[in-house]
């Protein structure tokens, strides 16, 4: 519990630290951001706006700490104010919007990965020095090297834009009703299978090595041996006694690289036109709309805390030695 | 004369032997640095000049075809490399620094300083990279290749920093530490001496690992218009090719050549990484090793058997 309790404490400095970052980090720039927003919206926004956005990003007279305080105030009230590409929509209403889609896309890509990639690491220290062992992780390794900037890159050209077999962007067919039908549900599906391909091929690798190197530091305790010793079946020893005890690294793993997922899709979602949080946070550069940058900036911070914290919170579920 | 080379030679060909991923490795990487360093003598193109018609596919005048600005891809990839590489190099160099003396001081000195530069670390390290440098390259403005560089050496040393310290824990207490403290050394002796030299191997794979990273980061930056579009890099080779349409156009050259490189370059270091991590972890090891082994206990208990009997 007191561990629980010390490692909340330290995400709420963190979400501070995040947030004192994205206070700071106009004011160390030269020029004012606001004017310089008003310059970019170019007319679409009426000039009363300009002392609301003043006042949201905590550009208020007074000292820096009075600023500071409006700032925060404006943030935990989640009072973040309209957009500026898309002017009277507010930014909180703009997220509430892309947050599914990334969710789900890489939440199913993590999982898909994390199955088929334990699955591959597990045969691949059963059969220490085969084909597999030698062969896939060090392939797969160079396969997620790539930037995803490139893998996707190259993805959607052959499969999209060449082959034409998926559909070229968007979450989902335009032309359909969102609604709870199946042919909604295929439309999504369809849409999301190159993306998903492109996730998967850069996060296999990670836990083909992770499930293969616990196996491999499980398989040399002396349990092992003993279970060997009372004359099991490999299969047995393997399923029963290496894999239940090599999959706690995975567990907390899985939940940590959740939160990073969902932050580390920007370009996957821009190359695909996927209506995500990063594909949002690509267009708010393009266009200059820094509250939004910094909402979407904020809300990726916070789902890595998040996943962070459930790490941290199975780790002490999951092993009985920080429990005491 | 002879004999440091002989050494050399050895050393290689202990690396190499039985271990495809670093020889594959070793031959992508120092290929395509050469080639980069040797731009001026493959190419007498200038990459900024316009030498044809816009999007040309490749021919025999030019092996890579032409952008649609009619600048030859070839010279482009191969100028555009070295700043790539550059970054690259100068981001590595910074994140190994830093992270070799974070890493170090907090694992050899402990106590408050310990605490305080490890509080600092995690907290940078729960941040996510990527949209970190998105946030900080949009508030500067089209960042140069420099800044990009300083902005991926300053981001990506917690998880190194954090290594090392573990590390330096667990050197702090072998014998000859104690030997040397005892023995009345300094402090930057013992650091620089007896500690630093134990940590080449961990230092020489976050080299590489942030090599891999930065050449990735750089270009996706890029990629998403945050760098300087005027200079030649691989990744505003992929930014002129996505705004140039070359996709619609047909015009596959103009982007699979620089992602070619690109993803060449990231394979090519990710293996190196896994032949460093073989040897610094014989632990993890596969490949022939293993059947080696594997036969010599075949041998071994088939004496047995034999003598049992």
């Amino acid at each position: 519990m007191a561990f629980i309790l010390r490692r909340l404490a330290f995400y709420i400095i963190a979400i501070f630290v995040a947030i004192t970052f994205n206070f700071l980090i106009p004011r160390m720039m030269p020029g004012d951001p606001v004017d310089a927003l008003f310059a970019a919206a170019g007319g679409r926004i009426p000039p009363e706006q300009l002392d609301a956005y003043k006042e949201m990003l905590g550009f208020v007279d007074g000292p820096l700490w009075v600023q500071y305080l409006q700032y925060l105030k404006s943030i935990l009230t989640f009072d973040l104010g309209p957009t500026i590409m898309m002017f009277p929509v507010q930014v909180t209403e703009l997220l509430q919007r892309t947050v599914p889609w990334t969710i789900a896309l890489s939440g199913t890509a993590t999982l898909i990965s994390v199955v088929v990639g334990c699955f591959i690491g597990l045969y691949a220290s059963y059969n220490r020095g085969g084909f597999v062992d030698r062969f896939y992780p060090v392939f797969w390794q160079f396969m997620a090297s790539m930037p995803q900037a490139v893998t996707s890159l190259f993805i959607f050209f052959i499969f999209a834009m060449t082959l034409k077999w998926f559909p070229l962007g968007y979450g989902a067919d335009p032309d359909l009703d969102p609604a709870f039908t199946w042919e909604y549900i295929r439309s999504i599906l369809h849409h999301a299978v190159l993306p998903m391909v492109t996730l998967f091929v850069a996060m296999l690798a990670t836990w083909i090595f992770t499930m293969r190197n616990a196996m491999v530091n499980v398989l040399g305790e002396d349990y092992i041996t003993m279970a060997k010793a009372k004359g099991l079946s490999a299969r047995r020893i393997m399923t029963h006694y290496a894999a239940r005890n090599a999959i706690l690294p995975v567990v907390t793993a899985v939940s940590m690289a959740l939160g990073f997922a969902v932050a580390g899709q920007i370009f996957v979602e821009t190359v695909f036109n996927y209506p995500g949080i990063g594909q949002m946070m690509f267009k708010s550069v393009g266009a200059r709309d820094y509250p939004m940058m910094q909402a979407c900036f904020l809300l990726l911070v916070l789902f890595v805390l998040a996943a962070n914290f459930i790490a941290d919170v199975l780790y002490v579920l999951l092993d009985p030695r920080l429990r005491k | 004369m002879l004999k440091p080379l002989k050494k050399l030679k050895h050393a290689l060909g202990r690396y190499f032997k039985g271990n495809p991923a670093a020889i594959i490795g070793t031959t992508i990487v120092t290929t395509i640095i050469v080639a980069c360093l040797a731009a001026p003598l493959l190419t007498d193109v200038d990459p900024n000049r316009r030498v044809a018609r816009g999007h040309q596919p490749p021919s025999a005048d030019l092996i890579f075809g032409s952008t649609r600005a009619g600048k030859d891809i070839f010279s482009q990839v191969l100028y555009g490399g070295r700043v790539s590489l550059m970054v690259a190099f100068t981001a590595a160099i910074m994140t190994t620094v830093i992270a070799l003396a974070v890493g170090v001081t907090s694992g050899y000195v402990g106590g408050k300083t310990d605490e305080t530069l490890m509080a600092f670390t995690n907290i940078l390290l729960v941040f996510p990279q990527l949209p970190l440098l998105i946030i900080l390259a949009a508030f500067l403005g089209q960042v140069g290749p420099f800044i990009i560089a300083m902005i991926l050496g300053f981001t990506s040393w917690p998880w190194g920093a954090r290594v090392m310290r573990s590390q330096t824990l667990a050197l702090r207490n072998k014998e000859f530490i104690v030997a040397a403290e005892t023995m009345g050394e300094s402090k930057w002796r013992i650091i620089l001496i007896e500690i630093i030299p134990n940590l080449i191997s961990l230092v020489a794979g976050m080299f590489v690992g942030t090599c891999l990273y930065a050449i990735g980061a750089q270009a996706g930056m890029e990629f998403l218009g945050l760098g300087d579009p005027t200079v030649v890099s691989w990744g505003t080779m992929l930014y002129w090719a996505q705004s140039s349409a070359a996709f619609i156009v047909g015009a596959w050259w103009d982007f699979v050549v620089p992602g070619t490189f690109i993803a060449l370059m990231g394979g090519g270091l990710a293996l190196l990484n896994i032949s460093i991590d073989q040897i610094s972890n014989p632990k993890l090891k596969t490949g022939a090793y293993i059947k080696i082994w594997r036969r010599m206990k075949a041998e071994v208990e088939a004496r047995r058997k034999g003598a049992a009997s």
